[in-house]
């Protein structure tokens, strides 16, 4: 199997709210420690990433944020702007048919323009050589948006060839086909929790796209797995001593710190739960990561997730 | 709709009984469908014929309605509760009214809609075989499927002209943000805009005898720059399809401007749903300038996935005392010291680490109570430790909903004394 950082392009994606982007950033600095030159590439135009090195947003041109390690922000005008302006081979032309407000509206306009748009972009930013000749970047992590945009992506090429049978667009499609569906170029991560909707949602995203488009998840990462604090025997054992014992009953502190080891129990129970069917879906390719119990997760939790992910896919190989 | 009733205490019930439309809007994975269909639950328990509209490949929404064993047409109302009656308990709900409700759900299938939007656009047959049979149309058919927002906007206007329905919510699409939702209108409409209909009036359409050479030379440079950008091969078949919606570009328009209308009207109001954590608030943040800058009618945030930890956690020292005593005990009861010094230290370590989790949601929650300001409700419903089935667990879902509203009300009334 084809090592997740060995590819050129990584999709990040899963339903809202699973930690899509921290798990995009803790695979860029997974693959940034094992020693790739990583371009990390918000697609939402809320950066989640940038705060984290003390940058508002997102650049809409990569900007370095330490060696090895550059971010950029997906932004539809400035593609569609670096689109026309390789299209029409002169930039200045393509600023002045983009002025044109019923140009840029018929353009932004499009059904599917989004996708058609970074797919293009994307395919640009991975023929970007660096100043040895080399490839700039060795690996493009994508910060995607929810399933359902990505699960249309794969349509895109197809959809565009059958309007532009000939002509530029024709071969941008077919490039953009050849980079989204080769395996060993693109990868795609599902991100997930340990819970009943976001699980069985991605697994059906991933039984869609195989059928429908022939792509095979890379892995599955499930996100904040909650760890295990008390096996049900402990629990049993407390319950057992406070059973019958006045002081202990009465004492609501106490029981606030049941509470808490019944509620970790508890979830960790479900995502145990549920995990055999993901394993049975992806085998070898489920990393889990661990709950940190921070609403917000700073740089040294990313770094955290990021040596877990590491250790899971050099367990694999 | 009354002004006396909308500054009723509990805002969450006042637009619930007073509204015609409900729009939940917010980021993917706080629960939206499931909180716009304990909604739709709620304004049937409050008596009115309501309807829930989700956009839901995944028919979560039935899942949590009990109906996902059901096959069901897309794009038609489907009864979920013909009239509220007492198999689901409600007769003894305090929230009660004399007349009893109903509770529709409808499943949007975009694609569907899409053709269905275009058959109501173009009446003439003629027309009407000339677009569906257009390449760039069934090529486009797809993508208008994959964006759900604009077939969504368009059903909408026309079930709220219907009066079928007291109020109707709305569950906004979870693959897009809400300014690309609310925009979507607009956005096809751009799309097919007058400016670009002129230059395409200009190209030949397909089978027409004349040489590209002829068409291209005597119009705009616009049309030249078009032609390099998608091959002069595609314009005839692009002029085409513009073409077929020239003449009913105005009714579009004025679809489009009644849906606007809708949502900035009187008896619409945008619900916030979100949940703690970092990302969740500034989402919300950007959700409420948008509101406000469009001039979109917020009522309030419903807040999910709090944890609620019992308050007594954050008195460390009662914390540690009580698990000294347990540890006591448990030596008392025949357990080896060390043993139990670290059973009582993982479950202090346990108590601490959602003692943290539930002071950051408390203080999330502020942050949205002083973004909301006192005229709006917030309502924070805490984390289950399942998915709801039922419809039991849905219609406590919706009285949790509205207690939680009233105990904010509470809260607020206690700072100000």
């Amino acid at each position: 199997m084809q090592a997740l950082f060995e590819r050129t392009v990584l999709l990040v994606t899963g339903k809202g709210g699973v930690g899509k982007s921290t798990v995009a950033a803790a695979l860029a600095r997974g693959a940034r420690a094992e020693g790739k030159r990583v371009l990390l590439v918000e697609f939402e135009s809320v950066s989640r990433v940038a705060p984290l090195f003390g940058r508002k947003e997102a650049p809409t041109e990569p900007v370095q944020l330490e060696p090895g390690l550059d971010l950029m922000g997906f932004d539809l005008l400035y593609s569609l702007h670096g689109f026309a302006g390789d299209q029409l081979k002169v930039k200045a032309l393509a600023r002045l048919a983009l002025a044109n407000r019923h140009v840029r509206g018929f353009f932004l306009a499009m059904p599917a323009i989004k996708s058609i748009l970074f797919l293009y972009h994307l395919h640009r930013l991975e023929a970007v050589h660096g100043p040895r000749g080399d490839k700039r970047w060795d690996l493009i992590v994508c910060d995607m948006p929810t399933s359902g945009f990505v699960a249309g992506l794969y349509g895109v090429p197809t959809m565009v060839r059958q309007i532009f049978r000939v002509g530029p667009l024709a071969t941008v499609a077919n490039d953009m086909g050849a980079l989204l569906f080769d395996p060993l170029r693109t990868g795609l991560v599902l991100v997930t929790l340990p819970e009943e909707m976001p699980v069985l949602e991605t697994l059906e995203l991933r039984n869609a796209l195989r059928e429908r488009h022939g792509i095979d998840t890379s892995a599955i990462v499930v996100n904040g797995v909650y760890p295990e604090l008390l096996d049900h025997d402990e629990l049993s054992a407390l319950a057992g001593a406070v059973d019958g014992h006045a002081p202990l009953e009465q004492d609501d502190a106490l029981s606030g710190v049941l509470w808490a080891a019944d509620v970790l129990r508890g979830r960790a129970d479900r995502a145990a739960r549920l995990m055999p069917e993901l394993r049975e879906a992806v085998g070898g390719r489920l990393i889990e990561l661990p709950h940190l119990f921070q609403r917000q997760i700073p740089l040294g939790g990313i770094d955290e997730l990021a040596g877990r992910v590491r250790a899971a896919t050099r367990e694999r190989t | 709709m009354s002004k006396s009733v909308l500054s009723s205490a509990n805002g969450l019930l006042a637009a619930v009984d007073s509204c015609d439309l409900l729009v939940a809007v917010g980021a993917g994975g706080v629960g939206k469908t499931t909180t716009s269909a304990a909604l739709g639950l709620l304004g049937a328990m409050r008596g009115r014929r309501t309807l829930v509209l989700t956009i839901d490949p995944a028919r979560r929404l039935l899942q949590a309605l009990g109906l996902h064993d059901r096959t069901l047409p897309p794009n038609e109302p489907v009864e979920v509760l013909p009239r509220m009656s007492d198999a689901l308990g409600v007769g003894h709900s305090p929230h009660q009214h004399a007349v009893l409700g109903s509770l529709d759900a409808m499943m949007l299938d975009p694609e569907i809609g899409a053709e269905q939007m275009v058959e109501r656009l173009l009446p003439d047959p003629a027309l009407r075989e000339e677009v569906m049979g257009n390449r760039i149309y069934r090529a486009l058919l797809p993508a208008l499927g994959a964006s759900p927002d604009l077939v969504a906007l368009e059903l909408l206007a026309d079930l709220h002209r219907s009066k079928r329905y007291d109020l109707i919510v709305l569950d906004t699409p979870p693959t897009h943000n809400t300014a690309d939702f609310l925009a979507a209108g607009q956005t096809f409409a751009n799309f097919i805009n007058e400016g670009v209909l002129k230059w395409f009036a200009k190209v030949p359409a397909p089978g027409e005898n004349k040489k590209p050479s002829l068409w291209s030379r005597g119009s705009s440079a616009a049309m030249g720059v078009l032609g390099r950008l998608f091959g002069a091969e595609i314009l005839p078949d692009i002029a085409q399809f513009f073409r077929s919606f020239r003449d009913v570009m105005p009714a579009m328009r004025a679809r489009s401007e009644a849906t606007d209308a809708l949502l900035r009207s009187d008896v619409t109001r945008f619900v916030a749903v979100t949940a703690p954590g970092e990302t969740s608030l500034r989402e919300a943040e950007h959700m409420l300038a948008l509101l406000q800058q469009e001039g979109l009618p917020f009522a309030g945030f419903v807040v999910n996935r709090v944890l609620q930890a019992p308050t007594v956690l954050a008195d460390q020292q009662r914390v540690q005392q009580s698990a000294a005593a347990l540890r006591a005990r448990l030596i008392s009861t025949g357990m080896a010291e060390v043993e139990a010094a670290h059973l009582s230290a993982r479950l202090l370590e346990g108590a601490s680490r959602l003692h943290h989790l539930d002071r950051a949601d408390a203080a999330h929650i502020e942050r949205l109570r002083r973004m909301g300001g006192s005229k709006r409700f917030l309502t924070v419903v805490p984390q289950f430790e399942h998915d709801i089935h039922t419809l039991g667990e849905l219609r406590d879902l919706s009285t949790r909903l509205v207690d939680g509203a009233a105990e904010d009300l509470d809260r607020s009334a206690r700072a100000l004394a």
